[in-house]
């Protein structure tokens, strides 16, 4: 039973559905998050459920859609995606929708798609592309480096002056995890190694001792426009209670004081882990980063038996955007990294943060489904 | 099948580095683990018991908002106290104790007050559901007595804008309202959130960012019942600062109570500083209907209104100048040559112009007429060929240096610029040249040629003090909290008028005799012992329509509006006021004795009324 030579069965072996399954999974334990934490909020809470069950649909459509096409079509449409991206932040950046003082989305009617989102994916795609010949084979020195870095610093540049902090982290951490993928010189390694053992103490005393407090605060306040300055403090400091009463078992679904009493701000956003931890606890959250886990470890696997370099690249590229979104986002609810507004990929409510996640595990069961057919 | 599943990946050089990538991911995993581990097993037990017994509470406290004065140091606009009455859905435990307690102390029935409770479940459970506003004193402390040991119910203070003088004023001050959704997207940076209070129009727009002052903040530790048990960090709030205005209240408010007409407007400045000495719009409005808040019947009331009291005329009433727009075609054509004060131009009454005939509002003619005359009996005829003379842009150029055609920086918000056609503006919108026709309106204020009242009264305040274009002012001073002085006024000067000494005083006693003058044409502004000066100006509304006879006959919309500009420049005190009165008539006959009134008035003199000939 199979759809052309690619064999598309659901009951064929080469279906993959260790990465559908784990996204259908998370997905729905997003919105029993999400229904939890915009309970207070009384019958207008509701309205989030529905949008974000929208946007789920939308996802698994796009997802299904994907499939269907041999991953290979992102090679020869790579230089293009790229290039719609980069138009469409520029876009954003002229005549974008202000929301929370930065602009990231273009009103398209009926939805708000924002480009930033997919500005991840595009960048993996042509990284995977620069590089498809020569993944593990070779050594990039310093010459082979600024084309790439270009690349990437284009749309890591546009999403910054939006500003939007914590997707410029992750697309840069993204990217850089690429490049030493694919594998740099000596040189280059002990050149960053100096530079940043140099760099980072240098550029921090620089910005203490020339910056005036209001200037931090400013500084602050342009990167990452949620930070209050009123409040500094106040999301990590409830966000830490709510987790750490959580305890073993946590209170139980809709039951977090919490969340209920509404101490948690941006909760059904970036702060969903906390909802996670403090209504199931230890064990519900172990749960959950134990299957987000096991989609890293598949990711990578599934990295190292695609059939060809780009395949390769592009799985170990989209396993990285969910892995940074989800080690960055729960290190700054628990207090481990500043607060940069990262979303907890598959929880946190949000439109095209989970359209895009449905599209990288697209993207990676289908390098994985198509590792036999030439 | 079988040996293509057994088949290697092309990339099997990539395996060492898998394997360290899925170290990192192992790695990271494992570190966010045991801080969950810290935070939830080993700290658990004194998270959970801060989160059911100390909860943190982060409450924002409001800066009082800074007081407007006149400028003798009355009271325009302060807060005062206003109480609410509000429910909180989550803490309420016995609704029928608080339904019988309340109620009567509140003035509601039991039916009543069970239907506010079940509409309070449509906010979220600890937020405060407001069930009556505006308590007076009384019902405050009864609700408060009654309250006695209840949870659920809480009173609260608000302050609220007071207005002590009501409707005077009201278009310079301006009204509050709420932060509407779209000021919030664009003003988050400074701090607003849904439901503060910002100026929405008049100077309590314009001066927001003084007079809202700094919000301070405090972070208290609650319990479990919502008792206070420590206050962990604060930040007292700045209070806004005052604002002192230059008009003096009982003058504007006697300068109010004069205009007795439909709809118009009254500027009074110092020509000097620019300052504004009273400043009318008619109709007005009662400030105190905004405060706290209008009702939607009121606001509609008041919206739909055709006199429109909401419009602030002085700055946004566009209204033909009329002939006192001839100070500026005599001021251009003495300037540009164009005319010697002493050439006559006959006045049959009318005209011939490219096959068209042009009337003077004179219908048997000035006869011959020179430049003196001309303004003094403000013969038509003798301004059309000026206008001719000169053309339109070259008009155009002198009304800009009188500050006409573009907005006077008066300092409040959505102020019109009016309009003074030019060539190049007559291309751009129409694309096609300003015929003779169209000048010869123009230099006579007619046409395409509209100016706001605060535009006429700087162009009179530059005529009497020798041709320095003003910028008009409201505020005189600003002062913080703490009494520092932030802002002194300091008068501005927009630009001089290319005019010599010699032409501005010939200028000066023409318009001295349009008021003595026998033949004068604004006779009624006459004060004994005060030498006023004055320029009438009668403007059609319909074009080409003229209205000869009784006034009444003609219908309110048809009639012309009545103009006054005057000054007096002979005194250490000077002023400059223009009178607009909507379809008033004539400016001689209505809008002078008007002027009269409010210069008599000003120098403390007993109006002498009408003179009677």
């Amino acid at each position: 039973m199979g759809i052309g030579h690619t064999q598309l069965s659901l009951t064929s072996p080469k279906f993959e559905w260790t990465v559908v399954l784990t996204g259908l999974f998370l997905a729905a334990v997003g919105l029993g998050l999400i229904y939890s934490a915009t309970s207070p909020a009384g019958p207008a809470g509701r309205s989030f459920i529905l949008r974000q069950l929208t946007w789920c649909s939308l996802g698994l459509l796009v997802m299904g859609a994907f499939l269907v096409v041999d991953y290979h079509v992102l090679e020869r449409w790579a230089v293009w995606l790229y290039v719609a991206i980069v138009v469409s932040l520029m876009v954003v950046w002229a005549v974008g929708n202000v929301t929370a003082g930065s602009k990231r989305w273009i009103d398209l009617g009926l939805m708000r798609f924002q480009p930033s989102e997919f500005a991840k994916l595009a960048v993996v795609v042509v990284l995977a592309k620069y590089f498809q010949g020569n993944p593990g084979r070779i050594a990039l020195g310093f010459l082979d480096l600024w084309r790439p870095l270009l690349l990437v610093a284009v749309p890591v540049g546009l999403v910054l002056i939006q500003p939007d902090l914590g997707t410029a982290v992750v697309i840069a951490l993204v990217a850089l995890g690429m490049i030493l993928f694919v594998g740099v010189a000596r040189k280059v390694w002990f050149f960053a190694f100096g530079a940043g053992l140099i760099g980072v103490p240098l550029l921090v005393l620089m910005g203490d001792r020339l910056l005036l407090g209001y200037q931090k605060e400013r500084l602050a306040t342009f990167l990452d426009p949620s930070f209050d300055p009123l409040g500094s403090g106040y999301h990590i400091l409830q966000s830490q209670i709510a987790i750490g009463s959580g305890g073993v078992f946590g209170k139980g679904f809709l039951h977090g004081t919490q969340n209920q009493l509404m101490f948690l701000p941006v909760k059904h956003t970036d702060f969903i882990f906390s909802i996670l931890a403090e209504e199931w606890g230890f064990v519900g959250c172990v749960a959950v980063l134990i299957v987000f886990c096991a989609l890293f470890l598949r990711g990578l696997g599934i990295a190292a038996k695609a059939r060809d370099g780009f395949g390769a690249l592009l799985a170990f590229g989209c396993t990285s955007i969910i892995f940074w979104h989800v080690a960055i986002n729960t290190a700054m609810v628990m207090g481990m990294v500043p607060v940069v507004g990262v979303p907890l990929s598959f929880l946190s409510y949000g439109g095209s943060s989970l359209v895009l996640s449905f599209l990288v595990l697209a993207v990676l069961a289908n390098v994985s489904m198509r590792r036999f057919s030439y | 099948m079988t040996d293509v599943l057994r088949r290697e990946s092309p990339v099997t050089s990539l395996r060492p580095k898998i394997r360290i990538a899925g170290f990192v991911v192992l790695l990271v995993m494992g570190l966010i683990v045991a801080r969950l581990w810290q935070l939830q097993m080993i700290r658990g037990k004194s998270f959970d018991e801060m989160s059911w017994n100390n909860r943190v509470r982060f409450v924002r406290i409001a800066p009082s908002r800074g007081t407007i004065f006149d400028s003798a140091g009355r009271i325009l606009a302060v807060n005062m106290p206003s109480f609410t009455c509000s429910l909180v859905p989550g803490e309420l435990d016995q609704p029928y104790e608080v339904i019988r307690a309340c109620g009567p102390a509140l003035g509601l029935s039991p039916e009543q007050f069970r239907k506010l409770i079940e509409g309070s479940a449509s906010v979220p459970k600890f937020m405060n559901f407001p069930i009556k506003k505006n308590l007076s004193l009384e019902e405050f402390s009864l609700v408060k007595t009654h309250l006695w040991g209840m949870k659920g119910v809480v009173l609260e203070s608000k302050p609220c804008r007071h207005y002590p003088m009501r409707d005077t004023l009201c278009h310079v001050i301006g009204t509050l309202g709420e932060v509407s959704a779209k000021e919030l997207a664009r003003n988050e940076k400074l701090g607003y959130r849904a439901g503060d209070m910002l100026g929405k129009s008049g100077i309590e727009k314009e001066y927001e960012p003084y007079l809202r002052g700094e919000e301070g903040w405090e972070q208290i530790e609650i319990d479990a019942k919502g008792r206070q048990l420590t206050k962990l960090s604060s930040r007292s709030p700045v209070p806004g600062s005052d604002l002192i205005l230059t008009v003096d209240a009982s003058f504007q408010k006697f300068v109010e109570q004069l205009f007795i007409h439909r709809a118009g407007s009254i500027v009074a400045v110092d020509p000097d500083t620019g300052r504004v000495l009273a400043l009318v719009s008619k109709p007005g409005f009662d400030l105190s209907l905004f405060s706290p808040s209008i009702s939607s019947r009121e606001w509609k009331e008041l919206n739909s209104d055709p006199t429109h009291p909401l419009e602030n005329r002085a700055i946004r009433g566009l209204y033909p100048p009329g002939s006192t727009f001839k100070i500026v075609t005599a001021a251009a054509a003495l300037a540009e040559k164009v005319v010697t004060p002493h050439e006559k131009i006959l006045c049959k009454g009318e005209m011939e112009h490219g096959g068209k005939t042009f009337r003077c509002w004179n219908e048997h003619g000035h006869g011959k007429v020179d430049l003196h005359r001309g303004i003094v009996e403000s013969c038509d005829i003798y301004f059309y060929n000026l206008g001719l003379r000169l053309g339109a842009d070259r008009i155009a150029r002198y009304a800009s240096y009188f500050g006409l055609g573009q907005t006077s920086g008066l300092g409040l918000p959505q102020e019109l610029p009016g309009l003074i056609p030019t060539v190049a503006w007559k291309q751009r919108t129409y694309g096609s040249d300003i015929k003779d026709g169209e000048t010869i309106a123009i230099s006579i204020g007619q046409g395409y040629v509209v100016s706001t009242p605060i535009q006429l009264a700087m162009m009179t305040a530059a005529v009497a003090n020798g041709g320095k274009l003003m910028k008009p002012a409201l505020v005189k001073q600003i002062r913080s909290a703490d009494g520092k002085v932030v802002y002194d006024h300091v008068p501005v000067v927009r630009g001089e008028i290319p005019l010599d000494a010699h032409a501005l005083s010939m200028l000066d006693s023409a318009f001295r005799d349009v008021v003595v003058g026998a033949a004068g044409t604004g006779r009624k502004c006459r004060i004994p012992g005060i030498n006023v000066h004055g320029k009438t100006g009668t403007s059609q509304v319909i074009s080409g329509k003229v209205t000869h006879g009784i006034e009444e006959l003609v219908p309110y919309h048809e009639r012309t509006h009545a103009l006054f500009v005057a000054y007096v420049n002979d005194r250490p005190k000077k002023i400059a006021v223009v009178v607009v009165v909507e379809h008033g008539g004539g400016g001689g006959a209505t809008a002078a004795p008007i002027a009269r009134q409010v210069i008599a008035h000003y120098y403390g003199v007993p109006d002498p009324g009408d003179p009677t000939e």
